[in-house]
C-alpha cells in the first residue's frame, strides 16, 4: 500500500480535507468501533491540535510531514495529563505526570493523538485478551483475537482508525499482532528508541515500535522516534534512514532459515508451504538461500520467558498500591501491599510476577535464571555466526493461524509456545520487521544489530517479489 | 519463603505452565564460558546526566497528588506500619 502519510499530507496542504474533519471522522471511527480497540479517547485535545493546524494552513504557513496525521498510542506510554493505564485494574484511574520520549518526540513533529489503545495488562499476554477492556477482535475475522500485546494498535491502523500506531515489543508485541492483522510492525534494534515512560516489563528486551500500513510510513515514524536520550541510557545514536536508501536492495546476496523452526510437528502445514513457496521466489532472483541451525523453539520460549518474568517481578514490584494506584487497604502495611496486587493484577500478571520471583530466589536462581542468561548469550553468539554467512534471516512470524477468542485464555502453555518464531529475535536485540506477505500471520525479516536500515531495503524488495 | 510472601500477592500459586518452561532450562546444555562476555553496559561518564536538581513543573506536581490513593491536605496517606 502507498504512503498514507503522504497522502494525507498533502489533501491537508492542498486544502482537500480539513484536519479538523479528518481528525473528527477518525474520532467518530473509533468511537463507534466494537474491536475492543480504545482504552480512552484524547478527543479534546485532538481537535485542539487539528484546529492549530488548520489555522496553520489557512495562515499559508508550511506545515511539516506528520503535522496534522492522527495516531494512536498503546496503553503503556505515559502521556502528561491522559490517563495510562496499562490496561489494568490497578492503574484503572492513574494519570501520566509526564510524556515518554518517543510520543514526545512525534508530538513535536505535529501528530495528532487520537487514542490509548487497549492491549494485554503491562504487556503480558500474545492475544490482547488479557485486559480489563475486553478482548481485542482480529481486524479481519472478529471471532479471532488481535494477537498481541500491542493488539489494539494493530487493529486500529488495520481497520484505518489511525494512519499509524505507536506499539511495544518484548518478545514480538508488535510483530505478532502486525502478522495477525495483515498489516506491517517493526521492532527496531534495541536502543535505537528510548524506552523513557515506556511502562517498564522485561527492560533487557523492551522496544518502542511503530504500526502501519506502508514501509515508508514506518522508516517516518522510526526515524522521528529513534535517538540518544539521556533518560535512557541504553540508547544509541542512529543515522537517519533515507527513502531513497531503501529503495534498492543490491546487497542481500544470501538470505537464511532455521531449518528447525519449518522442520518441525508444531507449524502448520500452510504455514510451513507458503513460507517454502516464498523462499523459491527470492531464489529465483538471484539471491542464495542457507538452511541455518538454531535453537529448539522450547529452549527459545523458555530462555525468554524465564528473564522476561524475572524482569518484570523486579520492575512490578513498584506497583504496591502506595504512591499512586487502586490502593485496597489490609490489616497491615504488607497486607496492604498483598491485598492491593491481588485484587488488581491479572491472573497472567500474577502468572509472570510469581515465576519470576521463583526463579530470582535461593536454590532457583543458579538452575534456571543464570541458565537462563547464558542460553541468551548462546544465542546471541549464535546470532553474531550466522550474520556472517547471511545478511537477512527470515522466519514465519508464528507457527499458527491466529487463535479463536477464549482459547489462548484456557492454555497459557500454547500461548507461550505460540511467541516460539518471535522472541528469539528480541532475546538477541535485533532489528526485525514484520510485513503482510508470504505467510498467513506474514514474514519477519531480520538483519544484524543496528541495521534497520537493510530490514526496511529488504522489505520493500519482498514487496515487489512475493 | 513461599511465593505469595515473595511476590506480596494473597494466595498466589505457581502454576503448572510456568513450571514446565523451567523445566526445559533445567534441561539445556550451558557452555563453560561464562556469561559475561557481552554485558558490559557501563556508560561514559560523559554520557552521564548531569547531576543536578530539576524542578517539576506546577502541572506535574498536581498530577502526581491527583494520583494518591489517599490524600490529606496535599499530603499523600500511607499505610499503618506495623513492627514485626
Amino acid at each position: 500500500m502507498e504512503s498514507q502519510i503522504h497522502k494525507i499530507h498533502q489533501q491537508l496542504i492542498s486544502k482537500e480535507i480539513s484536519c479538523t474533519q479528518l481528525v473528527q471522522e477518525r474520532l467518530g471511527l473509533l468511537k463507534l468501533n466494537t474491536h475492543n480497540t480504545v482504552n480512552s479517547l484524547l478527543d479534546t485535545l485532538a481537535i485542539e491540535l487539528a484546529a492549530k493546524v488548520d489555522s496553520k494552513i489557512e495562515n499559508g504557513e508550511e506545515i511539516g510531514l506528520l503535522e496534522g496525521i492522527p495516531f494512536g498510542i498503546k496503553d503503556v506510554f505515559m502521556v502528561k495529563g491522559t490517563y495510562t493505564t496499562a490496561s489494568s485494574d490497578l492503574l484503572k484511574k492513574y494519570k501520566s505526570p509526564y510524556t515518554a520520549t518517543a510520543i514526545q518526540k512525534i508530538l513535536d513533529a505535529g501528530a495528532i493523538p487520537l487514542v490509548k489503545e487497549n492491549c494485554d495488562s503491562f504487556g503480558h499476554g500474545s492475544s490482547s485478551e488479557n485486559t480489563i477492556f475486553g478482548s481485542v477482535k482480529n481486524a479481519i475475522n472478529p471471532k479471532l483475537v488481535s494477537g498481541g500485546s500491542s493488539g489494539g494498535s494493530a487493529v486500529n491502523v488495520a481497520k484505518d482508525y489511525t494512519v499509524f500506531s505507536v506499539g511495544g515489543d518484548t518478545g514480538g508485541s508488535v510483530r505478532q499482532p502486525a502478522g495477525y492483522n495483515k498489516i506491517y510492525g517493526l521492532k527496531p534494534t534495541y536502543g535505537r528508541i528510548s524506552r523513557f515512560g515506556l511502562m517498564a516489563y522485561a527492560s533487557s528486551t523492551d522496544c518502542v515500535g511503530p504500526i502501519a500500513k506502508s514501509i515508508e510510513d514506518i522508516r517516518i515514524v522510526l526515524n522521528v522516534m529513534s535517538g540518544k536520550d539521556v533518560k535512557d541510557q541504553t540508547t544509541y545514536k542512529s543515522e537517519k534512514i533515507s527513502k531513497e536508501n531503501i529503495l534498492k536492495c543490491d546487497e542481500v546476496k544470501t538470505i537464511g532459515y532455521f531449518k528447525n523452526f519449518i522442520e518441525n510437528d508444531a507449524i502448520d502445514t500452510q504455514v510451513k508451504s507458503e513460507f517454502l513457496a516464498s523462499i523459491e521466489k527470492i531464489k529465483a532472483k538471484g539471491i542464495a538461500i542457507k538452511e541455518l541451525d538454531f535453537f529448539e523453539s522450547d529452549t527459545l520460549v523458555s530462555t525468554y520467558y524465564t528473564l522476561a518474568m524475572a524482569e518484570t517481578a523486579s520492575n512490578l514490584s513498584r506497583l504496591d498500591g502506595t504512591n499512586y494506584g487502586n490502593r485496597i487497604e489490609g490489616g497491615s502495611l504488607k497486607d496492604t501491599y498483598s491485598v492491593t496486587r491481588s485484587g488488581n493484577f491479572s491472573e497472567e500478571t500474577k502468572r509472570r510476577i510469581v515465576g519470576g520471583n521463583q526463579v530470582l530466589s535461593q536454590g532457583f536462581s543458579d538452575d534456571i535464571y543464570l541458565k537462563g542468561l547464558n542460553i541468551r548469550d548462546q544465542i546471541s553468539n549464535n546470532f553474531e555466526k550466522d550474520f556472517k554467512e547471511v545478511d537477512i534471516i527470515l522466519s514465519p512470524v508464528t507457527p499458527n493461524s491466529p487463535p479463536q477468542i477464549g482459547d489462548s485464555l484456557k492454555d497459557p502453555l500454547a500461548m507461550y509456545l505460540s511467541d516460539a518464531y518471535t522472541v528469539g529475535f528480541s532475546l538477541g536485540q535485533l532489528p526485525t520487521i514484520t510485513v503482510p506477505q508470504g505467510t498467513e500471520t506474514g514474514l519477519q525479516i531480520t538483519a544484524a544489530k543496528n541495521n534497520d536500515e537493510l530490514v526496511l531495503k529488504f522489505a520493500n524488495f519482498l514487496k515487489d517479489t512475493i | 519463603m513461599t511465593v505469595d510472601i515473595l511476590s506480596s500477592i494473597k494466595g498466589a500459586q505457581s502454576s503448572d505452565a510456568v513450571g514446565k518452561l523451567f523445566e526445559v532450562i533445567k534441561n539445556a546444555n550451558k557452555t563453560n564460558n561464562s556469561f559475561n562476555k557481552n554485558h558490559n553496559k557501563a556508560v561514559f561518564l560523559d554520557d552521564l546526566r548531569e547531576d543536578i536538581v530539576i524542578n517539576s513543573p506546577q502541572i506535574e506536581k498536581q498530577i502526581i497528588i491527583e494520583n494518591f490513593p489517599k490524600e490529606k491536605n496535599g499530603y499523600l496517606v500511607v499505610s499503618k506500619v506495623i513492627e514485626e
